[in-house]
């Protein structure tokens, strides 16, 4: 709750103020590039600003893009978002709405907190139902406000656009912006916030500035999502409703993707996948190639106009991204060109050696999928494989008739006297009982010596023939009179015969 | 008995009459006597015949052959059925001799019990099941080596509404989903003691077997995410949660909520479940019969029993162990005027004012379990028989203010008593059975440790209670054998038998034990004057002797032994532990004995290693558990344990 406020308050102190607008800009600026910061720009030096105009501005926009696509439970956030982020002018008195609407909901979460701690001491009787309900509520007021308040900062981003100028800003702001909003966001939007921050700090060579974040959060999805290839570029594309013919659209040739290599050293002809690293190459060619300009990523020329946005196009005919497509959907980046190419319209070369089915063309949907290869031993009936027995479980009781397979190691040599020995070696049709049991003594006695000086099997088995034992001596005991009706009727009604079995203590 | 002038009379009767006639006989021995009159009558028992238990599987196909129109067969007792018995039954044994229609037997059979068939495996399972298409209940408890396997074997079985797996201790949530998906009839499912089951099964379960009336998950290792599959069963009537350690009174709150049909409801020896779990249940079932809560309860709570007021249906009711006061024996007697049973067992805080109270209004009361309430008296014991005319079962073990005025009483007004226990009630005598002995229909007597009674108050017992057949004498040394005979003369009826440490009896008295011939199980542990003589007595007489325990009866030679060996042909559980016999004996007690399951051999003073190995190889294709010697692990050869390993014999080393 503090926090809340604290950042509530702070924020309505700083917005009035007329420069503030542009400060947002260049904080993100600072933010970006200052070497000094986490950022981990170590071969760069400090670049010109004007270049980044243009980055604030696609930062702005993806800023909402995330924001939509962060989950929601409640559908009024959203469409408060999605008409915040339309705001293209800054409006001084719709941001005081905004803030005032914040305020005003944050004291009403303060009472509702209020109100759960006061009860806590009282409730015993059903404590976790209406726990989890109020711990519900009190989520989706905080998700409501974080929200809001990013989209009100948002809007301040996007109408930066009009009044942008070359202003330089302090540094200590630029900390309380990313030192105060983004941290104090819930951990929800943290997933949308986040990868743009890593994004900058991960790439050291994107192919245009304006494609930092995008490229990373489709590497990054590369690395997440196995299974669905071509669906995580259009995760990554999505929201993204660029109009027809406000980008420019590239189409790369077949070998010009396959290519193993993109840069190459104009003295030696080695060729290298990023240009970081022909540059760190370059400087065994020489002192002139360690001059930090040099060693200095290669900038666009810097211009107060925004550069033309670029997407690229699939060279192959019919592919959904290839230009002449009815549906075209461009991709954002060369990688993602690549991966896309690779994926689609190339032989799937890499196969798992742990499962010896699974084949890949990207050698990095390879190495996810042998992450988790082999972890898949909950089977279903109906072939499906699960690394996790309530994933199994749950696919079963969706799934009418299917059952959990019992893998086939486990079964287990059926014991002795099985079907067929047994049934061969009973010549007789007629079922007597001597044929009966020499048949099953013979196929137990197979496997287990238990005759002890017997020869006779049936001897041993029948029980009404044991004076054919060679037990020497006991032939002289008298033998007791056969009770017929005893024994050939050894049965009786389970209910008349209360036999309860002692089992041991 | 029909008279032989009058048989051709009979013999006139239509066959459809005949049947009427049969199925009036209610006792097995009455019905054993109409088969033997003629071959008429014998074929109307085969024709009419639908239950059949087997006690020895060597008949086994001549009976199927023999019953036809079979729907229940229990093999409980034959230990040596395993795959290749199934398989030979299904192929070999049709209705006629040469008959082409194999298994026919199978076809109609709608009940099977396999419990303790530890040889059988999933292949004779399966078999099984194929074979018979309208099997509806299965019973596989205590198959300790059933698992995932044998559930499936079983899941083939689609129309199966009964299913008891206790003690399966192999079985997995994959085998319950089995079970679950493929028999969706189910409706009573007994999972007792199955400890690999999880949540995850019990969740499975409840969303496929909708129609479950019957769930008993006692003993498993569940938590309160089963119950809250459970509350979702519309159709649960019974529910049997005995001691699962995991779930708590938040579990319970579920079921407050679901199961709408609740009738019987056993959460006895819960450690996580207290009164306000029992209040939540309480709460939400109003019609409740039967509430079972013994050994979790410290104290019956005021606003438990607040909420008790309600339950106006309640016939059962256990709360042992718990603390009780007067008040609320008050409350429960003003409110449950339909308890038929109450279970106060050890508990606390009962007394005469108490039992007073309670049994001032619950004149139905017919079993009353007061075991170990050690303040009661006569007092109590007059009121209960006072009001309590209908009583049928009373239990005061350990209640040793009893005396013989309080047995007058029960004499006087409980002329239904069927059972009784007091076991350690000193204040028990001859003249105190002899008032109990005016309770002709008792056939349930327990007086272990009443050093006071003796041949005289048996004689009582032995002239009119003639129903009689479970006697406990346990270290009555008062009783000798003139106290036998009289029993003997009287108590024909009697299967179980006590009478360890009677020090007195002698070969005598064995010998009129030999005369009771449904005897079943005798325990005469310690007996030091009988000898072989007496034990041969007893093995020619009592020819349905199943269970003899004769631990420490020194004395007994050979002879004995061999009696034992060639007449008690129905010896399925023996304790020989500290007796004489030789390895010759041995042998032959257990290898001719041949359904012999369980054996106890500790502290054999003339026996060798080389008799036990013998005699152990003797028996092992049949022998189910036994046990030893604890040196004789390292002396007996590794052949003849992997054995009675492989044949699933469980070893206890002693």
């Amino acid at each position: 709750m503090d926090l809340k406020e604290r950042v509530c308050d702070e924020l309505q102190k700083e917005v009035p103020k007329g420069a503030s607008s542009t400060n947002f800009n260049t904080q993100h600026q600072q933010k970006w590039e200052d070497p000094s910061s986490t950022l981990d720009y170590s071969t760069r030096i400090e670049p010109p600003f004007q270049a980044f105009n243009q980055t604030c501005q696609t930062q702005s926009l993806l800023l909402c893009n995330n924001q939509i696509k962060v989950p929601m439970q409640d559908g009024s956030i959203n469409d408060l978002l999605q008409q915040a982020s339309k705001i293209q002018d800054w409006d001084p008195s719709a941001m005081l709405n905004n803030l005032s609407f914040l305020e005003q909901k944050i004291h009403q979460l303060q009472d509702l907190v209020y109100l759960i701690i006061a009860q806590k001491g009282q409730v015993l009787g059903r404590p976790d139902e209406l726990l989890v309900q109020q711990q519900q509520l009190v989520t989706a007021d905080l998700t409501s406000i974080i929200i809001q308040l990013i989209s009100t900062a948002g809007s301040l981003l996007s109408s930066v656009k009009q009044t942008l100028s070359a202003a330089t800003t302090s540094l200590g702001q630029c900390g309380e912006f990313g030192g105060v909003v983004f941290p104090s966001s819930a951990q929800r939007l943290n997933d949308g916030v986040q990868p743009q921050n890593a994004g900058g700090s991960k790439v050291s060579e994107p192919p245009n500035s304006i494609d930092i974040t995008s490229n990373n959060g489709n590497e990054q999805n590369n690395h997440i999502v196995e299974e669905h290839e071509l669906k995580d570029e259009e995760d990554a594309e999505e929201g993204e409703n660029l109009l027809p013919g406000t980008y420019e659209i590239l189409q790369l040739e077949k070998e010009e993707i396959l290519a193993p290599h993109t840069h190459f050293c104009t003295i030696c002809g080695k060729g290298f996948k990023r240009d970081a690293n022909l540059r760190m190459h370059m400087r065994g060619h020489g002192d002139e190639y360690k001059t930090p300009g040099a060693l200095a990523k290669p900038t666009k020329e810097s211009s107060s106009e925004p550069t033309i946005i670029k997407r690229y196009s699939c060279p192959y005919a019919g592919c959904k991204r290839n230009k002449d497509h009815k549906k075209f959907q461009p991709l954002k980046t060369i990688l993602c060109v690549k991966n896309h190419y690779k994926r689609t319209h190339c032989d799937k070369s890499y196969i798992c050696s742990r499962c010896n089915t699974k084949k890949f063309s990207v050698i990095a949907d390879l190495k996810t999928h042998e992450k988790h290869c082999g972890k898949d031993k909950w089977l279903c009936s109906c072939g499906t494989t699960f690394s996790r027995k309530d994933k199994l479980f749950g696919h079963i009781t969706l799934f009418q008739g299917h059952t959990p397979a019992i893998p086939s190691d486990e079964i287990k040599v059926a014991p002795a006297g099985t079907s067929d020995g047994a049934t061969n070696k009973v010549g007789s049709v007629n079922f007597n009982l001597s044929s009966y049991v020499s048949s099953e003594s013979e196929v137990q006695s197979s496997s287990m010596d238990i005759k002890g000086g017997i020869d006779d099997a049936v001897g041993y088995f029948s029980p009404l023939s044991f004076d054919t034992c060679n037990f020497g001596g006991f032939h002289e005991f008298p033998r007791p009179p056969f009770d017929d009706s005893e024994s050939s009727f050894a049965f009786l009604l389970s209910r008349s015969c209360n036999y309860s079995q002692k089992s041991g203590e | 008995m029909l008279s032989f002038q009058s048989s051709k009379n009979v013999l006139s009767l239509t066959e459809d009459l005949l049947v009427r006639i049969y199925e009036l006989l209610a006792a097995e021995s009455d019905r054993k006597s109409f088969r033997l009159v003629c071959r008429e009558f014998r074929r109307i028992d085969s024709l009419t015949r639908r239950h059949l238990r087997v006690i020895r599987i060597e008949f086994l196909p001549i009976l199927l052959r023999k019953y036809p129109r079979l729907q229940s067969l229990d093999l409980s007792a034959c230990p040596r059925i395993d795959d290749g018995v199934v398989s030979l039954l299904l192929t070999r044994v049709g209705p006629g001799s040469n008959s082409p229609s194999l298994g026919h037997w199978a076809w109609g059979l709608k009940s099977l019990v396999l419990s303790r068939a530890t040889g059988l495996r999933f292949s004779g399972l399966e078999m099984l099941t194929r074979a018979c298409p309208c099997l509806e209940s299965v019973d596989v408890s205590y198959c300790c080596g059933f698992g995932d396997r044998e559930a499936a074997a079983l899941s083939s079985a689609v129309g199966l509404r009964e299913l008891n797996m206790d003690k399966c201790l192999q079985l997995t949530d994959v085998g319950l989903a089995k079970i679950a998906v493929g028999c969706s009839k189910l409706e009573k499912l007994s999972l007792k003691w199955c400890m690999e089951i999880t949540d995850l099964g019990i969740d499975l379960l409840c969303k496929k077997c909708v129609d479950l009336k019957y769930l008993d998950v006692s003993y498993l290792k569940v938590t309160n995410e089963s119950l809250h599959s459970i509350a979702s069963l519309l159709k649960l009537e019974v529910l049997g949660l005995m001691a699962c350690p995991l779930i708590d009174d938040v579990g319970l709150q579920f079921i407050e909520r679901g199961c709408p049909s609740l009738k019987v409801i056993d959460v006895s020896r819960c450690e996580g479940v207290s009164s306000s779990g029992l209040i939540y249940v309480v709460r939400g079932h109003r019609n409740l019969l039967e509430l079972n809560a013994g050994y979790c309860l410290s104290e019956l709570s005021t606003a438990l029993l607040h909420q008790m007021k309600n339950l106006n249906h309640l016939e059962v009711i256990r709360i042992d162990g718990a603390r009780i006061s007067e008040t609320s024996f008050q409350v429960i007697s003003a409110n449950c005027k339909s308890l038929v049973e109450i279970g106060l067992s050890k508990c606390v805080g009962v007394t005469n004012m108490g039992i007073m109270r309670l049994v001032s209004a619950c004149i139905n009361l017919r079993v009353l379990n007061l075991t170990c309430c050690h303040s009661i008296t006569d007092t109590a014991i007059s009121a209960i028989a006072y009001s309590c005319r209908s009583l049928v079962c009373l239990k005061v073990e350990s209640c040793n203010m009893i005396t013989e005025k309080g047995l007058c009483q029960l004499g006087s007004f409980c002329l239904l008593l069927e059972e009784i226990d007091l076991t350690d009630c000193c204040g028990v005598n001859d003249k105190g059975l002899e008032y109990l002995s005016r309770c002709s229909e008792l056939s349930c007597l327990k007086l272990g440790l009443c050093t006071n009674i003796s041949n005289k108050g048996l004689s009582y017992i032995g002239s009119n209670c003639l129903k009689i057949h479970e006697l406990d004498l346990y270290r009555c040394t008062g009783i000798g054998d003139d106290g036998l005979e009289a029993l003997s003369n009287g108590c024909k009826k009697l299967r179980k038998l006590n009478l360890s440490y009677c020090n007195a009896v002698s070969d005598r008295g064995l010998a009129y034990i030999g005369r009771l011939e449904e005897l079943s199980d005798l325990e005469m542990r310690a007996l030091h004057k009988i000898t072989g003589v007496g034990l041969e007595a007893v093995a020619v007489g009592c020819k349905k002797l199943a269970d003899l325990d004769m631990k420490h009866c020194e004395k007994v030679g050979d002879s004995g032994f061999w009696a034992l060996a060639y007449y008690s042909k129905n010896l399925r559980q023996i304790n020989l532990s500290y007796c004489g016999i030789s390895d010759m004996a041995l042998c032959m007690v257990m290898g001719n004995l041949s359904r012999l399951q369980e054996a106890k051999l500790v502290h054999l003073s003339n026996s060798t290693v080389e008799g036990v190995e013998l005699a152990l190889r003797a028996c092992c294709a049949r022998i189910k558990k036994v046990k030893l010697f604890a040196p004789l692990r390292f002396m007996l050869s590794s052949e003849i344990l992997e054995i009675l390993h492989a044949r699933g014999c469980i070893i206890r080393w002693d």
